[in-house]
């Protein structure tokens, strides 16, 4: 019979949750008290025994166990139906490609951004709609507090520690949405991916907070497009060239949609449409050196190629907006990673 | 109401240093990179001053994949069968 191995700390129960706190468990919110029947409850949503091994991450030397990730989950407040999506997460941020090491500690900031795809995301109401960001959906707000705190408690996090972020942003403590997949006309990311769509996945990115593109105006995808791609061509690290995620919301997705366009189209018109001039990058001293003759017809893209725009249908139906949110660092440094909920 | 400990308990770890050398005049010396903007600069000084002025015999830059990983096992490898002294941080 499998038991559970972590330390275990005699409480009274009107204090439990102020220990959590002075315990410096918790991410500066309320914490629901890890008891023996809550961490099982998760184990056994997700078919996991206490000891399965969830990841490790190289840099820290830390094996990241299912008994930890359930422990920090019920903290951040899940259900246990919930317990598969954090385990596929966390199981994304170890994953080399995801190289933990930057975005979990460096001045940049990153959240964690997940993105999730596939029948699960319904079944759990992970909210893919209006107030994408939130606040208001408890999967949304709890799945991403649950990763977080893995980060925290397991992989050694600690904003102001081995977390330097010099500003963060509000996604730190949950940053996690779904496809719009019942409403999009394109296809859903995870089979972009090479997923079957009757699979569920969460796709993991160190990232930015979201930026919001205005366009009230256009009526076509080439006019929605242009602002969007005029709003990202100096955006993030510029000279990084990370991944970027971009988010088409109802009335901008209907109208590009009408208008026919694939995201494979999406993806390369905006690849074009976000380079900048040597000149300019060099004139905003993002580019190191002198502007030389010639600068001004020298253009460097935004991303490495048009494969990294993730392009996702999510947002509410009302509303001439959507938004993208640029990756932290660089592609080199750290890449989108999908896994499969299982 | 009894509690679970969310963190992980680190079993102890010992670790061995390689032993300095008691000089740094005629070693080789390993400057390790790490792809931040100027880190390469900043490296080439510190080369050129071990030089000037400890003696130093010879150095070369080796690059990381990026800032986010270890020096990968082939700069690990090559620094450990050449060179006596290695300089590695993190430049921002």
């Amino acid at each position: 019979m499998p038991t559970l191995t972590s330390r275990r700390h005699k409480v009274e129960d009107l204090d439990a949750v102020e220990f959590c706190f002075q315990q410096g468990w918790t991410d500066g919110l309320p914490v629901i008290p890890p008891t023996e029947d809550r961490v099982w409850a998760m184990l056994k949503a997700a078919n996991l025994q206490p000891d399965d091994q969830i990841g490790y991450i190289d840099n820290r030397a830390v094996g990241v166990t299912a008994e930890k990730v359930a422990l920090n989950a019920v903290m951040a407040g899940c259900r246990p139906e919930y317990m598969k999506v954090v385990v596929a997460a966390v199981r994304g941020i170890c994953d080399p490609a995801w190289a933990y090491h930057g975005p979990g500690t460096s001045t940049g900031g990153a959240g964690v951004l997940m993105i999730v795809n596939g029948p699960l995301a319904r079944a759990l109401d992970i909210n893919a709609g209006d107030n994408l960001f939130g606040p208001g959906w408890r999967a949304n707000a709890t799945i991403g507090r649950a990763v977080r705190l893995v980060m925290r408690n397991v992989a050694g996090s600690k904003p102001g520690l081995l977390d330097r972020g010099t500003l963060g942003h509000p996604g730190k403590l949950s940053y996690v949405i779904a496809e719009n997949e019942t409403g999009s006309p394109w296809t859903p990311l995870h089979v972009e991916r090479g997923f079957k769509k009757e699979q569920s996945t969460v796709t993991v990115l160190a990232a930015q907070g979201p930026h919001q593109v205005y366009n009230q105006l256009s009526n076509t995808a080439e006019g929605i497009l242009t602002t969007c791609a005029d709003d990202m061509r100096i955006s993030g690290g510029v000279m990084g060239q990370p991944q970027y995620v971009v988010i088409l919301a109802g009335e901008h997705m209907k109208t590009i949609a009408a208008d026919g366009w694939t995201k494979a189209e999406i993806r390369t018109f905006l690849f074009e449409h976000t380079h900048s001039s040597h000149e300019h990058l060099k004139r905003t001293h993002r580019m190191s050196g002198a502007v030389q003759p010639g600068d001004d017809t020298k253009r460097r893209p935004l991303v490495a190629s048009p494969e990294d725009f993730l392009v996702i249908a999510a947002g509410g139906n009302a509303g001439a907006f959507s938004a993208y949110i640029p990756g932290w660092g660089s592609k080199r440094s750290s890449q989108a990673v999908t896994k499969e909920v299982k | 109401m009894e509690l679970l400990d969310p963190t992980v308990e680190q079993p102890a770890q010992a670790i061995s240093f390689a032993p300095r050398p008691r000089a740094l005049a005629g070693t080789r010396v390993a400057l390790i990179e790490n792809t931040k903007y100027n880190s390469d600069r900043l490296l080439e000084k510190i080369g050129d001053l071990l030089k000037k002025e400890h003696g130093v015999a010879e150095w070369k830059v080796f690059h990381k994949h990026n800032s986010s990983v270890p020096a990968h096992k082939e700069v690990i490898d090559e620094v450990k069968a050449g060179y006596d002294v290695m300089v590695a941080g993190v430049g921002d």
